[in-house]
């Protein structure tokens, strides 16, 4: 047996030899793509008409800090009007940045987006090659937070989770975006899911956290009713970013709503939500 | 006539039977009583030649009068056997048990059949593998796996590093009908795919049927892959296990009535979670250690046989494991489990020399289950497919030109699918989906393996299938044929054409193996797939031990069932809404094997030259043809067993497959959102699907077996294995990563913008040695 103890041996260095870098940079060649138009605009009642037109690139076309990036990044000299009940707004190509949380808009009005739930609006924008953009989309009613509710856990009394709770309309089909913020709206979220109505059996529908939040900790708590097409959007974006990233996700085209000669991408769509922020207490 | 259907076979025999004597009996290991599989019986100098079907019966039919014949038994690996016999006109029964060769390290067999009966067989696009192979060679984590071996067989692929998905000519990977004692397995997999259901110790061997398909099989496209499980010793018990590093086995076995029935009883389980148990005991008390989850699973296999009469016999088995994942803390209580039951009761019945039956009830369920209860919540997710099945086989040899095969099967199919219920206790909150679905599946068959003349024999049948989940009814007509011309002894010609319906689809929503996949029944929308495969090949025997067999093949796919883009599997009571049908196809001009299997060196070379295309989905890639994620153009793998003495022996795999395809993004934008959600600097662009194809994988395992036998008699071995001993990095995904900066003010808005992608190869396995004891007492 004693040619066994060699093969012990061996087999013990081997284990010592175990690589543990499985990560490593390889060089890849992806297929020719061709830049397309990016729409971001969400029509938020009360505030004014404003919309994100960028391009996108192809996936290794180099990158840069120095002041060409925005340029780079921004589309310029597009025509785009949004147009409902007989009204058309321009959106001049003037930009706009929005602090707390940081946005940054490249054509906009000063006219107010009215809050009136049922109207529909249509975007078009004709670029500068001459192709177009259209797209549709409808106010929805807000649905309000019912009420939030902060329950500490019985064992350890230090923590608390919050339920929040809205009431459905369970006559239609309605899709919910839920966005959880600590601290401020610029965080990371803690949570950003859909929901969709159509597996709920109660009027009453529960966001909770789990058992996580002290004494002083600032909750911003936020329920977008929002469209099927944002939803599929939204979703689109979601499974790309992470199909990316998972062996084990299946990858997915971006499901824009937004259409024309110009191939874009993106979304165009009212935005309503209900924020509450909490400051938990005893 | 007492059995009407015996008519039709009478008339059969009588019209071709003159004065004639019926050989018939079973062959058997003389060592334990197993059943030979596949073993031959000849009649020397007549030039007449038979083999055991799947219950060791055989049947030969010689001429009455003249002089005694000898006949020879053969099994590869077992000393042959010799009777001889006088065909006086009554039948002869005759039972043979043929006795193993060599002590201790037997002559290593790389598949039951002998090369000469493959040579001369109908059968084509077969593959058969004994445990005994599988045992001996280099295993990930030292666990044998049969499955992992069939990766090796050429036509057959992995769907990706270490696990057991396998693609055949083609095929998606729930084209397979896996049936283990004839009782179907929906998941075959352990860990998500890095080991199988098939504990090496209750498996006997392993059949599979790529294309050529006998009758007797339906209800999958690709592959039929047939498991037997081991009978048991019927003559003296033993005890048989192994310790290794992620699991141990411990088979049971041994007569009930020595001779005449027997048992077995194995099982195996892993023991990380008693590890990890450990660690987080040890840590109870540091506040910040999150603690690991509990994840094991287990199998055990039973079965039972009795010998009721001379033609009676009867075999019950079972199959039991399960994964289980879980969590749990004082707000969280977190299980997911999942894992197959299969049952099946077979009774032999033999009416005479020339009539063999089986009659057979199985029983299978595969689910899983999703559960987590949060304080005044729960959470349950789980989905679940059933079926009881009960078919008969009738194997009847009215001479040695005819070996007909018939009967019929009837399946009850029972689906629950993807059922959710999500809400709080008191009631007041909840989501509920899922569906349920029933449905019945018909077959009926008829085969007929018809020696035309000494050089040609031609393999003729068909198969009715049939499908009813009201209000929707399907029925097709499956027509089989193959043959095989004799160039001479050692050559053979071969072709063969079948189609195959499957009524019951996978729905995966990636392309590995996840127990959270759905089987889903046909129903109006979702039609029976249907393929059609047509295959010609050679077969040639060199020197008598090295067998080179070439096969080309076209496979045609209709009704394939996928998911559209972004498909909601959860949470939805439309999942129908969600599927799209298309077609495919396959096809390969060089499937090449070289089996040797005798000698100190065996071993086989099998290489793929394939081309794989999925397309006509109207929503995925605009209706264009794409290929899927194992359309892998060349596979070509090297298994060699060399055989230093009886203690040692030296194995080696080498695997070398092109890339898998994979779907990667061409184009990016970045995405501001809406206030407080996160800012996407990088979204992916997808594209038309599956254009990039990863570099090529490469692997070599190497093998040591060094076997002893101790002073009280015991048989012990440790099996070193090491996987990718050239610690070669092969690529289990690619992605590309976004390196970002955070620009803007401290204390005013910042904003990440991205500096640079790279493209980055993820491995699954470096160098991964192992060592396992087996012992058998």
């Amino acid at each position: 047996m004693k040619s066994l103890r060699y093969i012990f041996f061996f087999f013990a260095t081997l284990v010592a030899l175990a690589a543990c870098n499985l990560e490593k940079e390889v060089d890849i060649e992806l297929p020719p793509y061709d830049r397309q138009p990016v729409v971001e605009c969400y029509l938020e009642p009360g505030k004014p008409f404003r919309l994100l037109l960028t391009s996108s690139f192809s996936f290794f076309d180099p990158f840069g800090l120095d002041s060409n990036f925005l340029q780079k990044t921004l589309l310029q000299g597009a025509t785009v009007t949004i147009s409902y009940d007989n009204q058309v707004v321009t959106l001049n190509n003037i930009p706009a940045l929005e602090t707390n949380p940081f946005k940054i808009f490249n054509y906009t009005s000063q006219q107010i987006v009215p809050a009136t739930p049922g109207i529909e609006y249509t975007l078009n924008i004709t670029l500068p090659d001459g192709k177009t953009v259209s797209g549709k989309s409808t106010m929805l009613p807000l649905v309000p937070i019912d009420s939030i509710r902060v329950e500490w856990n019985t064992d350890k009394d230090t923590l608390a989770r919050m339920l929040t709770y809205i009431t459905d309309d369970q006559s239609q089909e309605n899709y919910y975006r839920r966005l959880l913020n600590y601290s401020s709206l610029d965080s990371v979220p803690d949570q950003d899911f859909l929901v969709s109505d159509r597996i709920s059996t109660t009027k009453l529908i529960a966001f909770g956290t789990g058992y996580e939040l002290a004494v002083g900790d600032t909750v911003f708590n936020s329920i977008f009713h929002i469209s099927r097409d944002y939803y599929n959007y939204i979703e689109s974006v979601q499974l790309a970013v992470f199909g990316n990233l998972n062996p084990f996700a299946q990858p997915s085209p971006i499901k824009s709503n937004v259409s024309g000669t110009g191939n874009p991408l993106g979304i165009f769509t009212c935005l309503v939500y209900d924020r509450d922020t909490t400051v938990i207490m005893r | 006539m007492k059995h009407p259907f015996l008519l039709l076979l009478f008339l059969f025999g009588v019209l071709r039977a003159g004065a004639q004597t019926t050989i018939s009996g079973r062959l058997t290991d003389a060592t334990n009583g197993e059943n030979l599989i596949g073993a031959t019986v000849e009649a020397l100098g007549l030039g007449k030649g038979n083999i055991s079907n799947e219950y060791g019966f055989y049947s030969i039919t010689l001429p009455s009068g003249g002089d005694s014949v000898t006949l020879r038994f053969g099994y590869l690996g077992y000393e042959p056997a010799f009777r001889m016999v006088k065909p006086a006109g009554a039948n002869i029964k005759l039972d043979m048990a043929l006795q193993p060769r060599g002590e201790m390290l037997q002559e290593v067999v790389i598949s039951a059949n002998s090369l000469e009966e493959k040579v001369k067989s109908t059968e084509m696009s077969v593959t058969t593998l004994s445990t005994r192979d599988a045992k001996a060679l280099p295993a990930l984590f030292g666990e044998v796996d049969v499955i992992k071996i069939l990766q090796l067989k050429p036509g057959i692929t992995a769907g990706s590093e270490g696990t057991t998905g396998i693609f055949v000519r083609g095929g998606n990977s729930d084209q397979n009908l896996i049936v283990l004692d004839e009782a179907v397995v929906y998941n075959a997999n352990h860990l998500f795919g890095f080991f199988s259901t098939f504990n090496s110790d209750a498996v006997k061997d392993l059949k599979v049927y790529k294309g050529g398909f006998p009758a007797q099989y339906g209800g999958r496209l690709s592959s039929v892959i047939d498991v037997r499980m081991k009978e048991g010793n019927n003559k003296e018990f033993d005890v048989t296990g192994g310790l290794g590093l992620i699991a141990s086995r411990l088979t049971v076995e041994g007569p009930i009535q020595k001779e005449k029935s027997s048992f077995i009883v194995s099982g195996r389980r892993t023991y990380a979670d008693l590890i990890t148990r450990g660690i987080n005991m040890a840590n109870e008390d540091n506040p910040d250690y999150n603690p690991i989850p509990d994840y094991y699973f287990y199998d055990l296999n039973t079965k039972v046989n009795f010998t009721l009469s001379p033609k009676d016999r009867l075999y019950l088995s079972g199959y039991f494991g399960r994964d289980v994942f879980k969590f749990q803390d004082e707000t969280f209580n977190f299980l997911f489990d999942w894992g197959n039951a299969t049952g099946t009761a077979r009774w032999n019945h033999t009416f005479g020399p020339k009539l063999f039956s089986n009659a057979t009830f199985t029983f299978s369920d595969y689910r899983y289950r999703i559960r987590n209860l949060i304080q005044g919540f729960s959470f349950n997710l789980g989905s679940n497919v059933k079926d009881a099945n009960t078919k008969v086989d009738f194997y009847y040899q009215p001479n040695n030109e005819h070996t007909i095969r018939f009967g019929g099967n009837v399946t009850y199919h029972e689906f629950d699918v993807a059922r959710l219920k999500f809400g709080s206790d008191d009631g007041q909150i909840n989501f509920e989906s899922g569906q349920g679905y029933d449905g019945m599946e018909y077959g009926l068959y008829f085969a007929d393996e018809w020696a035309l003349t000494d050089r040609l024999k031609v393999n003729y049948g068909s198969r009715i299938s049939a499908w009813q989940n009201d209000p929707a009814f399907y029925w097709n007509f499956e027509p089989r044929v193959s043959a095989n011309y004799a160039m001479s002894d050692k050559w053979s010609l071969k072709g063969s054409y079948s189609r195959m319906n499957q009524y019951v689809h996978l729905l995966a929503s990636s392309g590995l193996s996840l127990p959270t996949d759905i089987w889903y029944p046909s129903t109006k929308t979702v039609k029976p797939e249907i393929s059609d495969q047509i295959a010609i090949g050679t077969s040639y025997l060199f020197r008598d031990n090295i067998l080179i067999t070439w096969e080309a093949w076209y496979k045609w796919l209709q009704n394939q069932v996928d998911f559209i883009d972004g498909a909601e599997l959860f949470g939805n009571d439309d999942l129908e809404g969600e599927l799209t049908i298309g077609r495919g196809y396959a096809y390969s001009p060089l499937e090449l094997e070289i089996e040797k299997k005798d000698g100190r060196l065996t071993g086989w070379i099998g290489y793929t030259l394939a081309w794989v295309k999925r397309g006509g989905f109207p929503v995925i890639n605009n209706g264009e043809y794409f290929a899927p994620r194992f359309d892998t153009r060349h596979n070509l793998s090297i298994v060699a067993l060399y055989n230093l003495s009886r203690k040692w022996q030296f194995t080696a795999t080498w695997v070398y497959t092109s890339g898998y395809v994979s779907w990667l993004p061409m184009g990016r934008y970045t995405f501001q959102d809406v206030p407080g959600a996160p800012f996407q600097p990088v979204v992916p662009v997808y594209g038309a699907r599956n254009t990039f194809r990863y570099p090529a994988y490469m692997r070599l395992d190497l093998g040591i077996v060094r076997k002893w036998k101790t002073r009280r008699g015991s048989e012990q071995d440790v099996t070193i294995s090491i996987y990718n001993a050239t610690d070669r990095r092969n690529p289990y995904f690619i992605f590309l990563d976004p390196e970002l900066e955070t620009i803007g003010e401290d204390g005013g808005p910042q904003v990440e913008i991205p500096t640079g992608i790279k493209a980055k190869q993820v491995s699954l396995f470096p160098i991964l040695p192992s060592v396992t004891w087996n012992f058998k007492f």
